[in-house]
């Protein structure tokens, strides 16, 4: 099936973006990788009248660690992450989600900022941006503001974006010392599956072999956007980490999850809420194991 | 409206007239004649229509022809060298990895990929490496030995 | 290590290098001058009668050169077996599956083909519509065909032996079923067809297609065409499976409206309307007692199958007979009772692919199987073997085991795999498990009732002598069948490969029924080889004639003539031949031997074109019982395999990790193609077992319609295979040679089944074996457990 019919752009730069979504409106549409949008076109699912791609926006495509911040131009590739040895280092749960996502064509077409724009449940992006407490920057023709990812997603397919906003660029802060985080999705292939249900999970400790300082866990698939559990979060607070420990939080992430079961969906509700325990109770484990370090 | 792009492909430089809803791949096909990079899903899935996109592995149903402006591209056309085909095609026909031969063109590019960025890549990466490329006939393994046997 | 030239060698395919360079034309690569692009009218209904129609709109529209409907089609009823035509071109009354077709227009691209098509008007009266065997089948259901009440478009009965009497001498009887779910062939290349009618009258039709004959005559029959003015052509096909082995409406859409534009007309499925097609796998329901003696002595099986077949009967006649006849080997059965019920739903038609209607009933008998070993304490491996028929055992139901090397593949999976010091040795979590399987090397009956050859062949010596073209119908889909071919007529005439051209898959070679059935290698090749040995017959005549050598006492071996006894003085042959190649620089020296090129060049010269014919068709095969034809064949190809496997019993993901499969071919004619079958057969086998599915909305329309979220196995999914080829030297097949495509795909399944139970001690009665399943088993069996405590 052929695409719909549109006007295509081909910015040169941010400012020259935000204008043109700003000249078209609403039914303009953002092509960063165009890994959803094209088959949402070619399905009929977005008939957009103009398409502004910025693929090709060099600003958009930078991958800086200078400032001790980890700053993602949305315009970074998937594979750009899963390959770069400094994300690995100090992100590895980004790295995993990255893994995760589609194939590896996908991946070399797929960006960072298309995998989190496009709000959609199971995208693999937003579980370990959360759990290291990203920030976006959204930028317009008049201005730029920050907003917290945890603020972000408002719905399936929705954010807090305003129609001539454009997400810039991911911005993640070191994570400290003694802390760690893990990514787990759950496929029905070995790989490049779509997720019945992925989990990340970080927790921070209060030096070697400490009590948990700090905790976040992040499930997708279970509701219309990625959902914090601060119930399991904060069980985890100030408590010395160990299995029952985990268990335990995994069972309050079970239960705080309200999957919607249907005889459509990839997964019935039990499934998925027990899942969400056991991959909860796993990622719990490799962000203990990377906290505790090498030497655990 | 039509515009026209510049592309080279296969080291050929191209100026294509092409509509804003045309994809890379219909360009290919049917602009350029190049039929040998292959439409099976349309939708990214099956990687039949792989092309080397400024050296880069792409599904080039997913990218818009206007998309390709100005960038370098390469398909199974242009795999072959002057003295004859690459050792990857060889090892493809020696190793019995072609049947159908649908998704011999990208598979044949997804591999090179492999190779070019590793010379020497592990059977692990071979098989991530031609992840994306859905093969129904062969069940991969004749492939992924064609591929070991071309890296050192 | 054999005595052959060419054929049970790793030959290259004849086919590979233009595929690996992009060269290979499939029907979508195809242009003609003044080509229309067609698109096709679907119905979004899944059930409802067509009030009206009105395509004034869509001919309006510029760039429309042609728009049929029924009327132009006219309602001449096709379908895959004679006896149940039920399907026309368009739909003009009603439509029964969500995709079923009502109109195609042809226009100067494809985009205006596809407007026009959404600026025709059908007025529906929805009616109320079944979907699951359960609703078609109740009282009072709507019924999809008049002519088949209750929806039970077939239905067998069959008893061999006496089953009852049989279950009173047993001591074991057991219960079980399996249930799969609707697949897909998932083929990469979406079916496509140019058609090109001329101002003589004569029809081309380009197709991806794996029957040139059956759509030679269908399309002749439905546009009232002599056959003779109806040529098809098969491209390269990107993969097939079944599928494609039908004709489809976008075929004879295509016909028609290059007849009515006087233009070729291009048509493709895109990957939606593939799975709105559908004529792929069924969903069987399976229901099956066996008996046994304590001995493991197999006593008895009572069987009952309902299948799930979609809004037409396409293959599925033959599907629900296949059903119950494929369980007839390879184990000694006294006595097999079947009752099987194809039924209609308002959903795409399924039809044949791989392994055609023995897969499912494979997997449920052979997981009973190992029930019954386990119940019995006996290895699942020696209650197969002690149960093993031999070559030259006929089935209860009359199917003959001319060779059967199924003994032979057992034990050397078993050897292989390492299975004793690890069946039931394996930590928690870990399992093995086994299989074995069979299927026919062709049908021995054609699709429509006719003493007609299956196959004919013709070989043309070119008339300098060096090469031999080889002209055949049968259709190289992706299996390797001109290769295979091609080293056949090599061998059989005694040349090198090089020497020999072939061209397949056109109507216009001759008769060849196409690829289905796992035929074409014994069929298709004995017609070659008897064309093969035809040629050389007449060039050793011309030669006898010429040397005064009795035939008998001369042979052509590696391109050159071999003389029995004495040489005898060839240099008035040779110097003939160099005179009439003054200038050329290869001529051969007085002392070299006489070639095959200069024999066949005098035959040439004394006889005009040297044309070899070989023919075949099966002698009469089966029992006299209704529907004996099914599953009756020349020869039956046979396998048997091992898994082995991880369960993570925390999320109840399987990792298959190993596989060890060995198949009787008889002889591989090219040993790489026959691995490269078994191979391909697993990974099949291993998606469908694990992931595949066809999902449909409670409006009928398939939820999954891409190859995203139907799952076919990736390269990382595959496991490592060690596939063992057994010759076990078929009578009836070419030099020994009998089928792999489709055999070495039914102990898959099971084997994975079994390998399961050995993991997690829980057995699933249910496909595909996705994580959610696996999982739910797993607590299911554990809450069980707890509360016996």
């Amino acid at each position: 099936m052929s695409l719909p019919e549109f006007d295509f752009h081909a910015p040169g730069s941010v400012d020259e973006a935000c204008r043109m979504l700003a000249e078209y409106g609403p039914k303009a549409k953002i092509f960063a990788g165009g890994t959803d949008l094209m088959l949402d076109m070619r399905r009929r699912r977005i008939l957009p009248e103009n398409v502004i791609s910025i693929p090709g926006i060099e600003e958009l495509k930078t991958l800086d660690l200078s400032s001790g911040m980890l700053k993602i131009g949305s315009c970074v590739t998937i594979a750009r992450i899963v390959k770069s040895k400094e994300v690995a280092g100090k992100w590895g749960a980004l790295c995993a989600g990255g893994k995760a996502l589609g194939s590896c064509l996908v991946r070399n077409l797929a960006t960072v900022g298309g995998n989190i724009a496009s709000a959609r449940p199971a995208a693999d992006l937003p579980p370990p941006l959360m759990v290291y407490g990203a920030s976006l920057v959204l930028k317009k023709t008049s201005a730029e503001r920050v907003v917290s990812i945890d603020h972000f997603f408002t719905g399936t397919g929705a954010t807090v974006m305003a129609p001539d906003e454009i997400l810039t660029e991911i911005r993640l802060s070191e994570p400290p010392p003694h802390s760690g985080a893990g990514y787990l999705n759950l496929g029905i292939r070995n790989a490049c599956d779509i997720n019945i249900l992925n989990v990340a999970s970080y927790v921070a400790l209060d030096g070697p072999g400490g009590a948990i300082k700090d905790a976040r866990i992040v499930m997708g698939c279970v509701a219309p956007t990625h959902v914090r559990v601060l119930s399991a979060e904060n069980l985890l607070l100030g408590e010395k980490p160990s299995e029952a420990l985990f268990e335990r939080a995994g069972e309050a992430a079970m239960n705080a999850a309200t999957p919607r079961g249907s005889a459509y969906s990839r997964a019935s509700a039990e499934y998925k809420k027990d899942m969400v325990k056991e991959l909860t109770v796993r990622t719990l484990g490799m962000a203990l194991r990377e906290a505790l370090g090498p030497a655990s | 409206m039509k515009k026209l792009i510049r592309v080279t492909v296969n080291d050929v430089r191209y100026e294509v007239a092409v509509k804003p809803n045309q994809t890379l791949v219909d360009m290919i096909r049917y602009d350029l004649g190049l039929t040998g990079t292959k439409n099976g899903c349309g939708e990214g899935d099956c990687g039949a229509c792989t092309v080397i996109l400024d050296g880069t592995p792409v599904n080039s149903c997913l990218v818009l022809a206007m998309q390709a402006d100005g960038r370098t591209i390469t398909t199974i056309e242009g795999v072959e060298g002057e003295k004859g085909l690459h050792p990857l095609q060889k090892a493809f026909i020696e190793k019995g990895a072609v049947q159908c031969g649908f998704c011999t063109p990208g598979m044949v590019l997804s591999a090179k990929s492999v190779l070019d960025e590793n010379p020497a890549p592990s059977e692990e990466e071979i098989r991530e490496g031609i992840s994306g490329n859905l093969c129904r006939c062969t069940g991969y393994l004749q492939i992924i030995d064609a591929v070991k046997s071309v890296g050192k | 290590m054999s005595d052959y030239d060419i054929i049970n060698t790793r030959a290259v395919r004849v086919d590979a290098s233009d595929k690996v360079r992009g060269l290979a034309l499939y029907v979508d690569d195809m242009k003609m001058p003044g080509m229309l692009y067609g698109a096709l009218l679907q119905s979004p209904l899944a059930h409802a009668e067509i009030v009206g129609i009105d395509t004034s709109a869509a001919l309006r529209l510029p760039g429309v050169k042609a728009v049929v409907t029924s009327k132009d089609a006219g309602l001449v009823k096709f379908g895959v077996s004679p006896a149940r035509y039920d399907e026309t071109v368009f739909c003009h009354d009603r439509v029964r599956h969500v995709g079923d077709n009502i109109a195609a227009v042809a226009a100067i691209d494809l985009d205006t083909a596809m407007e026009a098509v959404s600026l025709i008007k059908v007025e529906y009266r929805e009616l109320p519509a079944v979907f699951t065997v359960e609703e078609a089948m109740a009282e009072g259901a709507p019924v999809l065909h008049e002519a088949y009440p209750r929806n039970v478009t077939a239905q067998v009965h069959d008893e061999f032996g006496d089953v009852e009497a049989a279950f009173a001498q047993c001591d074991l009887i057991k219960t079980g079923s399996l249930v799969n779910k609707r697949q897909d062939a998932a083929f990469i290349e979406p079916q496509g067809c140019i058609a090109s009618f001329d101002f003589s009258g004569n029809l081309i039709l380009y197709s991806s297609t794996q029957v040139p004959h059956y759509l030679q005559r269908i399309v002749a029959m439905v546009l009232g065409l002599p056959v003779g003015k109806v040529r098809v052509i098969k491209p390269y096909v990107g993969g097939g499976f079944g599928p494609k082995a039908a004709t489809n409406h976008m075929e004879l859409a295509a016909c028609l409206l290059s007849m009515k534009s006087g233009k070729p007309v291009k048509m493709n499925f895109d990957r939606r309307q593939v799975f709105m097609h559908g004529r792929s796998r069924h969903q069987f329901f399976h229901t099956m007692t066996t008996g046994v003696k304590k001995d493991g002595t197999i006593m008895a099986l009572k069987h009952e199958c309902y299948l799930n077949g979609g809004a037409y009967s396409s293959f599925g006649i033959a599907t629900v007979y296949y059903a119950g006849s494929l369980l007839g080997g390879p184990y000694k059965l006294p006595a097999m009772k079947y009752d099987g019920y194809r039924v209609f739903t308002n959903l795409p038609a399924c039809g044949a692919q791989r392994g055609h209607g023995g897969v499912i009933a494979r997997a449920c008998w052979e997981q009973q199987l190992d029930m019954i070993a386990d119940e019995l304490g006996m290895d699942p491996i020696e209650l197969r073997l002690k149960n093993m028929m031999t070559a030259g055992d006929m089935t209860c139901n009359y199917l003959d085991m001319s060779s059967l090397g199924m003994k032979e593949c057992v034990e050397a999976v078993r050897d292989r795999s390492g299975w004793e010091s690890k069946k039931g040795k394996l930590p928690p979590g870990k399992g093995i498990g086994m299989s074995c399987g069979f299927f026919v090397s062709g049908a021995g009956y054609p699709i429509y009732r006719s003493d007609t050859y299956h196959g004919t062949v013709i070989i043309k010596l070119t008339e300098d002598g060096g090469t031999a073209l080889v002209y055949t119908a049968s259709a190289e889909i992706g299996q390797g069948s001109d290769t295979a071919f091609a080293m056949i007529a090599a061998e059989a005439i005694g040349i090198p490969m090089e020497c020999v051209r072939l061209e397949s898959g056109d109507t216009d070679f001759g008769m060849d029924l196409g690829a289905y059935s796992s035929r074409q290698t014994l069929m298709t090749g004995l017609a070659t080889k008897e064309a093969g040995e035809d040629i050389k017959r007449q060039v050793l005549e011309v030669l006898s004639e010429e040397l005064h050598v009795p035939v008998e006492d001369m042979d052509i071996k590696k391109g050159l003539v071999v003389f029995k006894k004495e040489t005898p003085d060839i240099s008035g042959l040779r110097t003939r031949y160099i005179k009439e190649h003054r200038g050329w620089t290869d001529n051969p020296s007085l002392e070299e031997p006489l070639s095959f090129k200069e024999a066949s060049r005098m035959a040439f010269l004394a006889r005009g074109s040297i044309v070899g014919t070989g023919k075949y068709k099966p002698p009469v095969l089966g029992g006299g019982h209704k529907g004996a034809a099914v599953g009756t064949s020349p020869a039956y190809g046979c396998s048997a395999q091992v898994v082995e496997l991880s369960v993570d019993e925390g999320t109840g993901k399987i990792n298959i990790e190993k596989m060890t499969d060995a198949h009787d071919c008889g002889l591989a004619i090219n040993r790489t193609s026959v691995e490269s079958q078994m191979i391909g057969s697993l990974s099949m086998g291993l998606g469908e077992a694990l992931y595949e599915e066809v999902k449909f909305d409670d409006k009928g329309r398939v939820l999954n319609d891409d190859l995203a979220e139907y799952k076919i196995p990736r390269a990382l999914d595959m496991p490592d295979v060690d596939p063992v080829i057994i010759e076990s030297n078929e009578p009836n097949g070419p030099f020994g040679a009998k089928e792999v495509g489709e055999g070495a795909i039914m102990p898959a399944i099971p084997a994975i089944l079994n390998a399961v139970y050995d993991a997690i001690g829980v057995r699933v009665f249910e496909l595909p074996l996705k994580p959610e399943r696996v999982y739910m088993a797993i607590k299911e069996y554990k809450l069980k457990k707890e509360k016996e405590r």
